[in-house]
């Protein structure tokens, strides 16, 4: 970096004159030959001048461009708004219309029965009927209090949460202060229940719990059990802590990951224990991470569907469950109505909680996180041995819940009465010639589950995509766009699907025109509602990490608005679009709640339709078409968690 | 206070050979709630390094944005090259830009970042686009760099890159924004004298954005001061530092004393005048103004029109405050002291205000400072 460039032989100040002599004397030749040398960018526009002289033709083409730019935006944006009126608002709009239309008239009679009836409310309906709340309270307390189903759903719910966080809590400990092989990937992992289709959660379930599974084979070894957990509130609550623990470890080691090692050091300094230093400094940066993921398994579980659908009986019914017989029973205004009262629940609980994460400041990334200590004990010391062995027990509960379903599931595939065997598979692709109508075919069901993933994620991407770049602008009214765009996140597939069903399946008329789509499209338009805010969340922060003088840059280099967007945004946005893409795919081929409605024929059947049909009579078949969706979600983590490992915490 | 224009006649000497390649009218760019850049006029020649300087929040980085093309201005014509740059976009501008955090493309080589903008232009001199990368990565030393990736190269180097990047498609005026505010000082300082040995070389018009006064006086053909948006004062570095036209700029650049006081007695010489300041306590000093014609530079106002009763502003330089010096005396303490190597920075107790002296020996306990009446400028009067 010395000053010793004074050579002017490839320089580029080669191109200037060689009379020029003193460098300070004639700058206007360099300046000329500059223009000309960016000729290639004018000669098809007018003068070397960048305005001024330059010619109308020039600034017409150029202020014609900037504003076909501008507006793509618009367009895409109305386009996507569109689509998402037609395919989310509309049928949940009749949805909310069917429970408060009652031949033809607007009542709120059908909301008022259900409040007061005790079948869903319990002793509590008696509150909404008029009844002394001190009276109810007492009975409430009472042994044989009734809880009605939504009760009943609020109670699983909150013994779920307690259950996933009690489960979480101990993986975000081990995950954010240990060091282990494999952290990483275990680490990777808990992002996997997002894209486990809760079916085949059921399947691996109903294989290690069974009267014949591996839990009761390794009972009887020591000569206990058997235990008869299936189609119990425990089996429930179980598979429900497999699919949100991860949630809860994953947000909790996220936070714990930032707290500034130096905050503890200060505490420490300041003359503060270990303990105490723990209570002051890291657990009140831990709270919110805690908080916001009870609040989303409570929201989650309130509006469990697949799981007791297949691991409860009829005494187990959750909303969701009752909102779908009621469908079956076409009772579709009690339906609507019922599901209504679903949704405000659920609305409710996340509107508290965003509105305490509103008062949260981002947590940033500690400059220095925590030091981790090594899982093997470095010394045999109490001190040392007792934090160990209390993971040891953890991870021997852990592997129960976590591992021995999936096992199971993965065994039961592979083996009959008769020892090992593939034919469970077999079963899959065999044409069943012979077979009913109403029968389920497995292998349809593989066939469209792909087409219907494959169509629903052609929809979400492209949405997606839009949404992403439409929430990541500032301008006014953004978040509100945001929470639009967002809304389907907190709708239960029942809802959307009832929807969907009622209101474009049975056909509608806009004026004259009759509308009325198929049960196939309408299965596609639930999926993309459902996959696509996963899209939006893994490409939005990837666009607001982007820095704005990236594309300024490139804009300074010469390149248009559309020219930076594909060499500078989407290569560096890429990543997250792939990511969404497998989340919506992955999402897509486990929907459940929406495809149970819509799937007006066998023919329409997806696998995790042709699972459940295929639970409690046919194990072998349901595990065998559980391991495929395994192998295909878990694709999709595999490519998730290669290019999207950044995404938010939803 | 107005700003003071720079006009005089030895402020510019390449002022005639044509339009100027930046010129800024009445440019005022404002937001919702604030006013980032008030009524900036200002214009810099061919291949001259034009540097704009100010605290955090003046409007410095607003106004190279709006020459870049990145903001619009709210009011007044920008015009590049003689020609109104209104609405054309920053790719149709021919200037090259360096950011702060240089913003190499983290998904490109070394190679292929400094080749982008050769997508949009041919390379000039009539190179290939492999000779032309070559060419600039060894202007800045960084030959053999292509391939490469941004990410592994120290902050020095990458703003290097950054450079090369911003040159290769031959811009007409670079822009440069605080393009080493990441760097350590000696970097910064090495660096300094790099960027504009690499501006004469090719003697390209830059506009230049930086807080550290220091840099700004070390490499400018001339420097605008600004503060709050609006242009304090535009010079020379040397104009700036040994005429500043307000009292912020003589506060901002370098290390100053500023005095004011109403004035005694105003005494006519066969310089100028003589004017007599009771600047505290009951101790009065003289300070001397030449009355040249047509000199704006000492601060607004004719000189002749300094009356008695006026209040008067003038800064002394600490460099000019020594002990027993000049006809002028301050009787102070010293407070503290800081070694600086080649000089000393004294820190003094001045009646409850501080006085700032710089001496090669240090000093200590009581002493006497005396300035010259010559070396006292006026900023101000009242």
């Amino acid at each position: 970096m010395s000053g010793s460039r004074t050579g002017n032989g490839s320089s580029p100040s080669s191109s200037r004159p060689a009379a020029d002599g003193g460098s300070r004397q004639q700058p206007r030749a360099r300046t000329d030959g500059g223009s000309q040398q960016r000729s290639r960018s004018r000669t098809d526009g007018g003068p070397a001048t960048p305005a001024g002289t330059v010619a109308d033709g020039e600034r017409r083409s150029r202020s014609l461009r900037n504003r076909v730019e501008r507006r793509a935006l618009a367009v895409l944006g109305a386009t996507a708004v569109a689509l998402l009126v037609g395919m989310f608002y509309y049928p949940v709009a009749t949805v909310f219309v069917e429970a408060v239309v009652v031949d033809g008239a607007a009542t709120l009679s059908v909301f008022v029965e259900i409040l007061r009836d005790p079948f869903y409310f319990g002793e509590l309906a008696r509150l909404f009927a008029g009844e002394s709340p001190l009276s109810v309270a007492g009975d409430l307390l009472s042994p044989d209090r009734r809880l009605g189903i939504v009760g009943f759903t609020a109670y699983q719910a909150a013994l779920s949460t307690v259950a996933s966080v009690a489960l979480g809590l101990p993986a975000a400990y081990v995950l954010a202060r240990y060091e282990f092989p494999g952290r990483q990937t275990l680490r990777s992992l808990t992002i996997l229940p997002f894209v486990l289709p809760s079916i085949m959660v059921a399947v691996g379930f109903v294989a290690a719990f069974g009267r014949n599974g591996p839990i009761n084979a390794a009972l009887g070894l020591v000569g206990l059990g058997p235990i008869e957990w299936l189609f119990s509130l425990k089996a429930i609550v179980l598979a429900h802590a497999f699919y949100n623990a991860p949630l809860v470890a994953r947000l909790t080691t996220a936070a714990w990951e930032s707290v500034d090692a130096s905050a503890v050091e200060t505490a420490r300094s300041l003359g503060a224990g270990p303990r105490r230093a723990f209570l002051d400094v890291v657990a009140p940066q831990l709270y919110p991470a805690v908080l916001m993921s009870a609040a989303l398994t409570f929201v989650f579980t309130f509006g469990t569907f697949p799981i007791v659908l297949a691991l409860g009986d009829f005494s187990l019914a959750t909303v969701e469950v009752f909102v779908y017989r009621l469908i079956q029973d076409l009772d579709y205004a009690e339906a609507a109505g019922l599901a209504v009262v679903e949704l405000v629940i659920s609305l409710s609980i996340l509107y508290a909680y965003l509105r305490y994460e509103a008062r949260q400041s981002a947590a940033a990334r500690g400059a220095r996180p925590l030091p981790r200590k090594p899982l093997r004990p470095p010394s045999l010391s109490i001190r040392d041995l007792l934090p160990r062995l209390g993971i040891a027990v953890y991870a021997a509960i852990a592997v129960v819940v976590f591992l021995v379903p999936i096992a199971s599931m993965l065994q039961a595939s592979v083996t009959d009465a008769g020892g090992v065997t593939l034919d469970h598979y077999r079963f899959l692709v065999e044409r069943q010639a012979g077979g009913a109508a109403f029968q389920v075919q497995p292998w349809p069901a593989i066939r469209n589950s792909l087409l219907f993933g494959a169509a629903a994620l052609a929809v979400a991407l492209p949405m997606g995509v839009i949404v992403a770049v439409l929430t990541t602008r500032s301008y006014r009214g953004r978040k509100l766009v945001d929470a639009v765009a967002m809304a389907p996140l907190s709708v239960s597939g029942i809802v959307v699907g009832l929807g969907l069903l009622r209101g474009l399946v049975f056909g509608t008329e806009i004026g004259s025109v009759e509308i009325a789509i198929t049960g196939a499209v309408a299965i596609v338009a639930a999926h993309a509602v459902a996959g696509y805010p996963f899209v939006v969340r893994t490409v939005a922060p990837g666009l607001e990490r982007l820095d704005p003088q990236l594309l300024e840059s490139a804009r300074a280099l010469g390149a248009s608005r559309v020219r930076a967007l594909l060499d500078v945004e989407l290569p560096l946005v890429w990543p997250g679009v792939v990511a969404g893409a497998a989340f919506a795919f992955a999402i897509s081929i486990g929907e459940f709640s929406a495809t149970v409605i819509l799937a007006t024929g066998a023919d329409q059947f997806t696998m995790p339709i042709a699972i459940e049909r295929f639970i409690g009579r046919r194990l072998g078949p349901a595990t065998a078409m559980g391991v495929v969706l395994l192998v295909v979600t878990s694709v999709s983590f595999v490519v998730i968690d290669r290019l999207g490992g950044e995404h938010r915490g939803l | 206070m107005s700003t003071v224009a720079s006009d005089g006649p030895d402020t510019d000497r390449r002022r005639p050979t044509g339009p100027s390649a930046i010129e800024l009218d009445g440019v005022t760019k404002r937001y919702a709630t604030t006013t980032a850049v008030d009524d900036v006029s200002l214009s810099v020649a061919d291949g001259e390094f034009f540097t704009l300087v100010g605290p955090s929040g003046c409007g410095k980085t607003t106004t190279l944005r709006l020459v870049g093309g990145f903001e619009a201005p709210t009011e007044g014509a920008i015009r590049l090259g003689g020609a109104d740059a209104a609405g054309v976009p920053p790719e149709d501008r021919d200037v090259g830009v360096v950011f702060q955090n240089y913003a190499l493309f983290p998904h490109m080589t070394v190679g292929e970042n400094v080749a982008y903008g050769l997508k949009f232009a041919d390379a000039p001199g009539g190179v290939s686009d492999e000779e032309r990368v070559a060419e600039l990565l060894e202007l800045v030393d960084l030959a053999g760099a292509e391939d490469r990736d941004p990410a592994a190269l120290s902050g020095g180097q990458r703003q290097r890159i950054a450079m090369a990047r911003a040159l290769a498609p031959g811009p007409d005026v670079l822009l440069l924004d605080e393009p080493m505010s990441a760097l350590d000082a000696k970097l910064r300082e090495r660096l300094r004298v790099q960027i504009r040995e690499i501006q004469q070389e090719l003697s390209i018009t830059t506009l230049y954005v930086t807080h550290d006064q220091e840099e700004a006086l070390a490499v400018s053909d001339r420097v605008a001061v600004m503060r709050d948006g609006r242009v304090e004062q535009i010079g020379r570095p040397r104009e700036i530092y040994d005429r500043p036209a307000t009292r912020f700029v003589a506060a901002f650049v370098g290390d100053n004393n500023v005095f004011d006081g109403p004035v005694t007695d105003v005494e006519s010489t066969a310089d100028g005048w003589l004017v007599t300041v009771e600047v505290g306590d009951g101790t009065a000093v003289t300070v001397a103004l030449d009355s040249l014609p047509g000199d704006g530079s000492e601060g607004p106002g004719d000189d002749s029109d300094v009356r008695v009763g006026d209040r008067l502003t003038f800064c002394v330089r600490p460099e000019h405050l020594a002990v027993d010096g000049g006809t002028n005396a301050l009787s102070a303490t010293v407070a503290s002291a800081e070694f600086l190597g080649e000089t000393t920075r004294v820190h003094l107790d001045w009646g409850g205000r501080e006085l700032l002296a710089r001496t090669t020996t240090g000093l200590d306990g009581d002493v006497t400072l005396g300035f010259d009446p010559t070396d006292a400028h006026v900023v101000g009067v009242d």
